[in-house]
């Protein structure tokens, strides 16, 4: 990871003001982070913490009221800039009398993209996606999830440097979730640097290097993933399955060294990676139905 | 014709232009300065100019290729809103406008006026609402779903997004325009029968300037005024040295339809006895002068057909004594009664004593030959065309910074007033019109006071009287923005009329109003949006 800086932040507040200029609500407070190249760093925290509010700070939607912000080097009012951005909004907000292809030349026009290029990648994007089969239907026929694609796309068709993610798996399936972030991680792979909001916290631990949780617009905690999650205090050994009297000897082992064996547990796998496999096995052998692993031991035994 | 096609003066027009928008500008930099100064300090001044920088700085990297992607988007979006479902109602108007409008009048010349009249005027009132709908709904509803959004973080100018608009909806409305156009002239030409087709022409006019003489035949400033309320002509009383001296400049050969001078007059007649009804009119004559020459050579009496178009072919050689031909000097009309300045001078005088002849300028002019009906035609299309995409303009400005529905309202409003009162205005402010103050007169009504009664000294009076003071610069400052709607239909006139349309009195002051709002709607829009956090609700 390179250490040079893609988006800073200092000091950041916005104030959101009535009519009038009386104050309504301090939706940041004297905000400070910084993310590097090629990093995906996730801002987390609850409703009307102040994750979108940042994010529209960066890409100019909203002016600061103080406070400074610099993106790729350049202030967030910089148009040049967004040569260099993709943006996908929290709900995709796209032209819906538009199909897929339509919709990607459009964006594709607003780049310096030649019509060879815009077709390409149109096409390359839409099949990343998993849209190739809707490619023609406006997009006022697609579901949430086929709409959060297609966002997704349009934020990738100038190939960015940065993509900025506003809550990138709300309204899609565990499918679609999992296609997403194994995009987002693909795109680190490519070198690019992610900025991803959430409030899905197992999504952000699953592809996040670092992350920021806002609360009530300031910021709380900021790190790395491994070292805020890390538990410093207890140790972990995960092995393959083993007799009661094996495990009976490793409490002995423990005792003698002044540990405390706390539980002993054959460890769950998430729904998630339940429905994925089950999904997975139903493509692979239609009409039949899905046994999983635990359901096989019980019968074995 | 009720209008007078005075020639536009386009560099007064431009002045004044200039200092209008020269003085708006200013207004708004000096205000600017001020809430800056107010709201920022020192920095409030940086930013001020910063901003008017910026404005350069995006017009001059402006990229043709996004407005134009916005233009298709803009068009697309539209055609998918089931725009073109307006040709439906058009062809439905078209498909039975024949059963009412035929045998509305007996004389085909009338015909085919009510025929012209309803194609373009249909036309208009089809096209300029709905791209007015159009052009005020579209950007708030960019804003309030949001869209906008995925098109601001892209490098695109906010400037261009308003362009892309305003081009996409003038490329869809001129479309739209051209086929009902096209549809309409096919109509026209259909329902005018064989028999009448010859008067489906744009004629061409050479107005002149008009002077007068009283009975005595000293010059004065106008004729008599007969009491009538429409100060529009002015009457020569016949039988007495008064005339009407028309001046027509530049006249040439070229002006000749086979090789006859062709004049066409419309005056109108106030007797004071009924006379010789037989006649089927007054009678008058016109005098050719050239003092160049010391030549005065008169035509035969001439019949005043009233409400109808009395034309007279004038051969190229006349004798001195005989308009029409007969003994006397041979006379070339061009060569010898034209003066050394290229100005022929036609004095008109009534010959019948007791009567009254009435006349404004444009009711005497030269005919010159005629150009084919789809000329004249196609610029009255250009005259729909014209207000179209000026309320394009104001529709898409106007909608940078308010909402949809408050948009359409505002846009309506200045259009209305626009087509309707900015006559009425002018007539106020240059005091043609003689007008109380609004408070004052709702003072005088609630007290029932007479207009004729002074207010009484006192504070009352003075707040009245500064209060209809402000109002008046209200009103002052809407006529110098609000366009004046009226000049395009002023198009329209002269082609139901059977004229071709004036470049110089119809046409160019249409171009110059449409072009003079291009900069001040892009400057407003641009600010409108720039300033206006698009995330706001």
């Amino acid at each position: 990871m390179d250490n040079e800086s893609v988006i800073q932040i200092s000091n950041l507040t916005k104030i959101y003001r009535d009519f009038w200029g009386r104050k309504k609500v301090r939706a940041l407070n004297s905000l400070s982070l910084e993310v590097k190249k090629g990093e995906i760093f996730g801002l987390l925290g609850p409703n009307g913490s102040g994750k979108t509010t940042t994010l529209k700070l960066l890409l100019g939607l909203l002016f600061p009221s103080e406070g400074d912000i610099k993106v790729l080097g350049q202030p967030a009012s910089n148009v040049e800039k967004n040569e260099r951005i993709g943006y996908l909004p929290e709900e995709s907000y796209l032209y819906r009398f538009l199909n897929a292809e339509e919709t990607l030349d459009f964006y594709g026009r607003l780049f310096k993209m030649s019509a060879k290029e815009r077709r390409e990648r149109s096409a390359e994007l839409i099949e990343k996606v998993g849209l190739g089969h809707a490619k023609r239907r406006q997009l006022k026929e697609y579901s949430k999830g086929m709409t959060r694609r297609i966002g997704l796309a349009q934020a990738l068709i100038n190939n960015p440097d940065l993509v900025m993610l506003d809550e990138p798996t709300s309204g899609l399936d565990p499918l679609g979730t999992d296609d997403m972030k194994r995009m987002i991680v693909e795109l680190k792979e490519q070198g690019k640097t992610v900025l991803m909001c959430s409030h899905l916290l197992a999504d952000v631990q699953d592809v996040c290097d670092r992350i920021a949780i806002l609360y009530g617009g300031e910021l709380k905690v900021m790190g790395r993933v491994d070292d805020l999650l890390k538990e410093q205090e207890e140790t972990q050994i995960l092995t393959s399955k083993l007799s009661d009297e094996a495990i009976n000897e490793i409490k002995q082992v423990v005792a003698k060294h002044n540990g405390t064996v706390d539980t002993v547990d054959h460890p769950t796998a998430t729904l998630e990676s339940l429905f994925l496999k089950t999904v997975q096995e139903s493509k692979e052998r239609p009409g039949q139905r899905f046994v999983p692993e635990t359901e096989k031991n019980k019968t074995a035994e | 014709m009720s209008f007078d096609p005075i020639p536009y003066d386009t560099f007064s027009a431009f002045i004044h232009f200039l200092s209008v928008f020269g003085s708006a500008m200013l207004l708004a930099l000096i205000v600017c300065l001020i809430v800056g100064v107010i709201t920022r300090g020192t920095k409030g001044i940086t930013d001020v100019f910063m901003a008017i920088g910026d404005f350069f700085v995006q017009i001059f990297h402006l990229s043709c290729r996004r407005i134009w992607s916005l233009s298709v988007l803009t068009i697309r979006e539209s055609l998918r809103q089931k725009i073109l479902f307006v040709f439906i109602i058009f062809a439905v108007l078209f498909m039975f406008a024949g059963w009412f409008l035929s045998g509305a009048a007996d004389r085909p010349d009338l015909q085919i006026q009510s025929y012209i009249d309803f194609v373009l005027k249909a036309i208009s009132w089809l096209v300029i609402p709905i791209m007015l709908l159009l052009a005020c709904w579209s950007l708030p509803e960019d804003i309030r779903l949001r869209t906008i959004h995925t098109v601001v973080t892209k490098p695109t100018y906010r400037i261009e997004i308003v362009m892309g608009r305003m081009l996409g909806f003038t490329l869809l409305g001129s479309v739209i325009l051209l086929v009902m156009g096209t549809v309409g002239y096919i109509w026209i030409n259909r329902q005018v029968p064989e028999s009448a087709q010859y008067q489906l022409v744009s004629k061409v006019p050479v107005y002149g300037k008009i002077a007068f003489t009283d009975r005595e035949g000293a010059p004065t400033t106008a004729g008599i005024n007969v009491g009538d309320v429409w100060m529009y002509r002015s009457y020569i009383e016949g039988a007495t040295k008064a005339r009407a001296i028309y001046t027509f400049e530049g006249i040439d050969p070229g002006d000749a339809i086979d090789d006859k001078l062709v004049l066409q007059s419309s005056f109108e007649a106030f007797r004071t006895h009924k006379g010789n009804m037989e006649k089927g009119g007054i009678l008058y004559q016109f005098i050719f002068v050239n003092e160049d020459k010391n030549l005065r050579v008169p035509t035969r009496p001439l019949v005043n057909k009233e409400y109808s178009e009395n034309v007279l072919e004038v051969n190229r050689k006349i004798k001195d004594d005989d308009a029409e031909g007969g003994e006397g000097v041979e006379l070339d009309i061009f060569d010898d009664l034209v003066d050394k300045d290229g100005n022929l001078t036609v004095e008109v005088q009534c010959l019948e004593a007791g009567q009254l002849l009435g006349m404004a300028r444009p009711d005497l002019f030269v005919r010159t030959p005629d150009r084919a009906f789809v000329v004249g035609y196609s610029k009255a299309v250009l005259g729909i065309w014209m207000p179209m995409v000026l309320v394009i303009m104001l529709g898409v400005t106007i909608s940078c910074f308010v909402k949809g529905p408050v948009a359409i309202l505002t846009t309506l409003t200045v259009v209305m007033v626009g087509f309707m009162s900015k006559e009425y205005m002018n007539e106020i402010l240059s005091g043609k019109m003689e007008a109380a103050g609004a408070i004052e007169a709702w003072y005088r009504l609630i007290t029932h006071m007479n207009s004729q009664t002074e207010l009484p000294a006192g504070p009352v009076k003075v707040i009245i009287e500064t209060v209809d003071a402000g109002i008046i610069n209200f009103l002052w400052l809407c006529q110098q923005v609000i366009p004046n709607f009226g000049i395009f239909s002023n198009m329209r006139e002269y082609v139901i009329k059977g004229f071709d349309v004036s470049w110089s009195a119809a046409l160019l002051p249409g171009i110059a109003t449409t072009a003079a709002y291009i900069l001040p709607c892009l400057i407003v829009s641009f600010y409108s949006l720039k300033l206006r956090e698009l995330e706001a609700k």
